[in-house]
């Protein structure tokens, strides 16, 4: 397997679009990665093992084998903590993008260096103080008598606080936050490997900067935006901390469920199933994502 | 000359470990799994201390939540990475259920004998401390007292409160109460407690998350954990625990056990014993703010007669109620179902 996946990959070197960009790779490079996917293949096992044993209430013993954890899994409650993960992490990739791409494009196109490396260190700023730290202040900011209904209420807008915290709103709002770093990171990357002579050329042959944007730097962005709407997708589904703190226990996403399934009501074979069936939808969605979206793309870019 | 260089470290270090003498570096430690922050530090402070100072044995500890350390404690069965465990009442009986904890040999725990009756769990865990859940409320925010467990249902408490969604037994079983049930009959309060669904704000899943709600004003009226009203009223947060005339507060009790499989046995026989003793009982009330269960331990006076400080049979009986640990470890799981699908969802 290890020596096929090699011979591939230097196929596809020897067939790459430049010039010299192939490079041998030996089948034992291979090896730690093919190492590394069969520990997680085996973690995966056992996990979805587990969700075959039976549960005895009261009692950390699990019976025998049984499809039942699956079957419960039908309750509305469970099947509406999936759709509120995927409506949640659909419109956290969304408005993501829409706030990340501006600062992905200062980023890499931006002329004046100190405002780079300042939009740099506050995209990267995040990432020092942790998911809590972010999503507690969250909680100061959104909360009853936090700083924007303080604001509210003072400024005579409204009378009595807005409820933004405890709602899929405020969670959206934590989520959002939590991706934008890794979103701007991608697109900027992204971006940056736009070759700008042709956005000169463009230019150069008339168009505004609004239409070379459009018709130039966005179309040939749109891998870095693909790959970085995958990410956000991705890891938003498994969000934790987030929905737990800002959600009150009201707002209920996949890793919520499994941690109150598993850990809250001492049901591990339940929260194994549900972490099982949550794996596989991540993996479907995420797949039909990556495809739907390789169609819209431009044929040079398949 | 080398030789002689070398020599004097040598001796050096032998003179000190011979005076140190033989216990301060042969013992190994005792190893106690605990709850992370002020249960830790008190439990260290209070008895793993004078336990050193008396035997010798060092003590270290394993922290974490209830549910990570049963975790843990299951998948190192047989050979446990822990000596003693801390747990509540009802976890205990998971424990147990698994052959995870070791019968108790009632002989080498003479200061049991002095306990309230509540202490006695199960015949391999043994309650150090009682509290209660019970209301917490800011008196800044909340002008009316609230005096019984029926006052959270009024109209004006609308999304007022707020209660634990990790384990909403307390809650589950007060409405049953209210309705003439009990745990075991839970089903007779969840009418009630469908009614309650319009003044509830938040659930919380942690003690830090709970304080942090009463602390932001989110939820200014909680069900919460006596020890945490206690904390909130130090740090000099305007907070008043209710001790409801309606039915008690629900008693929680937080027990030891010696895990099987142990090669430290005669240590943690010690170590608990130690921690029963009518001295340590009062400084753990003093540390934790938590109720004593040697009956001849005295409460500091500001304690005397707050929810979760049982010093007599008369107040356990009136004050408080307490859930039957089996019922409540079986039950929990469709509790928690039931309140997920029906409380906390919209």
């Amino acid at each position: 397997m290890a020596g096929r996946a090699a011979e591939a990959l230097r196929a596809w070197g020897a067939a790459g679009p430049e010039e010299g960009r192939g490079m041998p790779v030996p089948a034992v490079c291979l090896a730690p990665a093919l190492l590394v996917m069969a520990v997680f293949a085996l973690a995966l096992g056992a996990l979805l093992r587990y969700s075959l044993f039976e549960f005895i209430p009261g009692s950390l013993r699990t019976g025998g084998i049984t499809a039942r954890n699956f079957r419960q899994l039908a309750a509305p409650q469970y099947l509406r903590a999936i759709w509120d993960t995927i409506l949640l992490s659909l419109a956290t990739t969304i408005l993501t993008l829409l706030a990340s791409y501006p600062v992905a494009y200062a980023l890499a196109r931006g002329r004046r260096g100190g405002l780079r490396s300042l939009l740099l260190v506050l995209t990267l700023a995040p990432f020092f103080t942790g998911a809590i730290v972010r999503t507690y202040a969250w909680i100061l900011v959104l909360g009853n008598s936090g700083f924007l209904n303080t604001l509210l209420v003072r400024a005579g807008l409204r009378e009595t606080p807005y409820q933004m915290l405890f709602t899929p709103q405020g969670v959206l709002v934590g989520l959002v936050h939590f991706s934008m770093p890794v979103m701007v990171l991608i697109l900027g990357a992204g971006i940056s490997h736009i070759d700008p002579t042709v956005e000169r050329a463009a230019a150069s042959l008339g168009a505004n900067p609004i239409r070379t944007f459009l018709r130039v730097t966005l179309p040939l962005s749109l891998p870095g935006v693909i790959s970085a709407c995958v990410v956000v997708f991705a890891w938003t589904f498994s969000a934790f901390p987030t929905p737990e703190l800002l959600g009150g226990g009201r707002v209920k996403m996949i890793a919520n469920v499994v941690k109150d399934l598993a850990l809250d009501s001492f049901n591990w074979p339940g929260g194994a199933a549900f972490a099982a069936l949550a794996l596989g939808t991540t993996f479907a969605l995420v797949a039909g994502f990556a495809r739907l979206i390789q169609r819209l793309q431009p044929a040079g870019h398949r | 000359m080398i030789a002689q260089r070398r020599s004097i470290p040598m001796l050096a270090a032998a003179l000190l470990l011979a005076a140190l003498g033989p216990r301060a570096w042969a013992a190994e430690p005792l190893v106690v799994s605990t709850w992370g922050g002020n249960w830790k530090d008190t439990i260290e402070r209070v008895v793993a201390k004078p336990f050193t100072q008396k035997t010798g044995i060092p003590v270290e500890f394993e922290v974490g939540g209830t549910l990570d350390r049963l975790a843990k404690a299951r998948v190192a069965k047989g050979q446990p990475l822990v000596d003693i465990t801390l747990t509540t009442s009802h976890v205990g009986r998971l424990y147990i259920s698994d052959g995870l904890f070791q019968k108790l040999d009632m002989a080498k725990l003479p200061n049991a004998r002095a306990l309230h009756k509540e202490a006695l769990r199960s015949d391999a865990h043994i309650g150090v401390w009682a509290y209660v859940y019970t209301i917490v409320y800011r008196t800044d925010q909340v002008k009316d007292e609230i005096a019984r467990w029926a006052d959270l249902w009024e109209a004006k408490y609308a999304r007022k409160i707020g209660m634990p969604d990790f384990d909403p037994s307390h809650i589950i079983t007060v409405s049953a109460l209210l309705e003439g049930g009990n745990e075991r009959d839970w089903q007779k309060g969840q009418e009630r407690l469908k009614r309650l669904k319009p003044n509830i704000a938040a659930f919380f899943s942690t003690d830090a998350q709970s304080q942090d709600l009463m602390k932001t004003g989110e939820a200014p009226i909680q069900v919460m954990l006596s020890v945490n009203g206690f904390h909130l009223q130090e740090q000099g947060l305007p907070v008043k625990l209710v001790t409801p005339k309606d039915v008690g507060g629900i008693v929680g009790i937080d027990t030891m056990a010696v895990m099987t499989g142990t090669k430290k046995a005669e240590a943690a026989y010690q170590f608990i014993n130690l921690a029963l003793s009518q001295e340590i009982q009062e400084q753990l009330v003093q540390g934790l703010k938590a109720g004593p269960f040697h009956t001849k331990a005295t409460v500091p006076a500001k304690l005397r007669g707050q929810p979760g400080i049982f010093t007599t049979p008369q107040e356990w009986k009136e004050r408080g109620y307490i859930m039957d640990d089996e019922v409540r470890a079986r039950t929990l799981p469709a509790w928690k179902e039931w309140f997920n699908a029906t409380i906390v969802a919209k």
